[in-house]
């Protein structure tokens, strides 16, 4: 089967920093991929690439067939690919409803009555139909974590990209957004999620990489490489799991 | 914490703190704009002669002074979009231009510049006229009001430029990452995330330049524009009455500065954010 996201021997300097190495992955439809590693390993730098907020110096990425070379072809890709932020990132001038009907309107030139019902449904699956007319500001983390995945999802992404959603999360939080990414995994929307929690990664994740410098150390089923040999994977998990 | 009283801030009150309850600082400044009307409207029942009479004098003066004020302000909320954007440029020549022009622009005096733009700006383009064969333009006469306005737009264009470049760069780098993740193009970004941020940001300090500007009018009447200003000295050179001509033109300044400083604070308050 042709995979979804295609990723071809990746590279990308920041000046000295050779934070991807030549990264190939290929991603199935439907597939829950979860990439661990520590920090500065360049896992985040690799999702921001296959939408391209990241550019990359030479390789190789196809999403959905559209390669990401032209300007045009980017910003296609971008409407099919949804992304969630470690901060959120919610527009601070609009209230949660237009946040999730900006993108809708001016992007996928959907009418208003439209927009708002996908909105108002989104919201409800979300959890937060009754803060619809709040602004960001007086949402808690989770509340506008949830927003975020909801303002990505009002776009109808055949993938959704996490980059650390509960990285900035008080921990009470954390569970009420991984509920709703849980949710969306058993939809089977295709997820590739930077993050370390590793129960999410146990129920939700098809396949997980430990990164590290760079380059894709280890690629396994969650099972397999919470048990794994691998004297790196064993190091890192080492220290993760408590 | 809703019913609760709000934590009153503590310590010093003379200094503001973000997050203290200062909005209330704000309104009482009216009362300043009342007395100074107060003070002039005294001026004139007590003394009819001179004061009514410089007042019905620089009359049209006034309304000059308004009319090059506002009319310069609006051309330089655009020139400063454009400016600022120009200097945020990826592209090196857009940029290069746009700092060109803000770096030579904020160091000549502004008189300076009035004086060029009415006396030298004309002749060079009478020159041009002249060497290309094109009448219209081998007759060009400044127009003082036309000129005054210019001048003015092109110097406080740069330094709107400057503030339209601070208010963008202010705005967190995730919030247009989350606006091109969405699909949004580059303008579409800025129109509908950045911008509308951003002027929020500015508000203040482009406030600032409207009265600032408002001030610096004054300048004009150097170059043949009857402001408020130049009618003022006009009254004078016939009644020699300078103490009279000046207190009342600078309460008559005060009245318009005051009054434009209360307007933009109200404006400010209307569009306050929190992020």
């Amino acid at each position: 089967m042709k995979p979804i996201i295609h990723i071809e021997n990746v590279h990308k300097q920041f000046g000295k920093i050779h934070a991807l190495c030549g990264v190939s992955l290929d991603v199935q439809k439907g597939e829950v991929v979860v990439i661990i590693g520590p920090s500065g390993s360049g896992k985040s730098t690799l999702l921001r690439c296959i939408n391209r907020l990241e550019e990359y110096d030479s390789g190789r990425i196809v999403v959905d067939g559209i390669p990401l070379d032209t300007a045009e072809n980017i910003n296609t890709v971008r409407r099919e690919v949804g992304m969630v932020f470690q901060s959120f990132n919610l527009f601070a001038h609009l209230t949660v409803l237009d946040n999730l009907m900006l993108a809708q309107r001016v992007v996928r030139k959907r009418p208003r009555g439209e927009s708002e019902k996908v909105a108002r449904e989104l919201l409800e699956k979300v959890g937060i139909p009754d803060k619809a007319l709040a602004y960001p500001i007086q949402l808690s983390g989770g509340q506008q974590q949830r927003v975020a995945i909801a303002r990505a999802l009002a776009m109808n992404p055949k993938i959704m990209l996490f980059d650390e959603p509960t990285s900035a999360l008080d921990p009470e939080m954390i569970k009420e957004v991984l509920d709703v990414m849980l949710a969306l995994a058993q939809e089977g929307m295709t997820m590739v999620v930077v993050s370390h929690e590793m129960g999410f990664a146990r129920a939700a994740a098809n396949r997980m990489l430990l990164m590290d410098e760079g380059l894709i150390v280890e690629e396994a089923t969650p099972e397999e490489l919470f048990s794994s040999t691998h004297e790196r994977t064993k190091k890192f998990l080492g220290k993760v799991l408590h | 914490m809703e019913g609760q009283p709000k934590p009153r801030p503590s310590g010093s009150k003379i200094f503001y703190i973000p997050g203290g309850e200062a909005l209330l600082r704000i309104d009482p400044w009216w009362g300043l704009v009342a007395l100074v009307i107060g003070l002039v409207v005294l001026l004139i029942a007590v003394s009819p002669d001179p004061f009514w009479n410089i007042v019905r004098f620089v009359r049209d003066g006034i309304v000059i002074t308004i009319f090059i004020t506002i009319t310069a302000f609006l051309f330089t909320l655009v020139a400063g979009m454009l400016g600022g954007l120009g200097r945020l440029s990826q592209n090196w020549f857009v940029h290069g231009v746009a700092t060109l022009y803000v770096e030579i622009v904020r160091g000549i005096p502004l008189l300076v510049q009035l004086l060029a733009w009415y006396f030298a700006f004309p002749v060079i383009v009478q020159g041009v006229g002249q060497w290309l064969n094109i009448s219209a333009l081998a007759e060009y006469q400044a127009n003082a009001i036309f000129t005054a306005i210019m001048g003015l737009v092109v110097c406080y264009g740069a330094y709107m430029s400057e503030i339209y470049r601070a208010g963008i760069q202010s705005i967190p780098k995730g919030q247009t990452e989350a606006a091109r993740s969405l699909g949004m193009t580059h303008f579409q970004s800025l129109r509908y995330v950045i911008l509308p941020q951003a002027i929020r940001v500015i508000l203040p300090p482009v406030g600032n330049e409207f009265v600032a500007l408002l001030k610096d009018s004054s300048l004009v009447s150097v170059v043949a524009v009857a402001d408020l200003t130049r009618r003022g000295r006009e009254f004078m050179a016939v009644h020699f009455n300078p103490i009279e001509v000046w207190a009342m033109v600078a309460l008559l300044y005060l009245v318009l500065t005051l009054f434009s400083a209360r307007l933009v604070a109200w404006v400010e308050r209307r569009y306050r954010f929190e992020r």
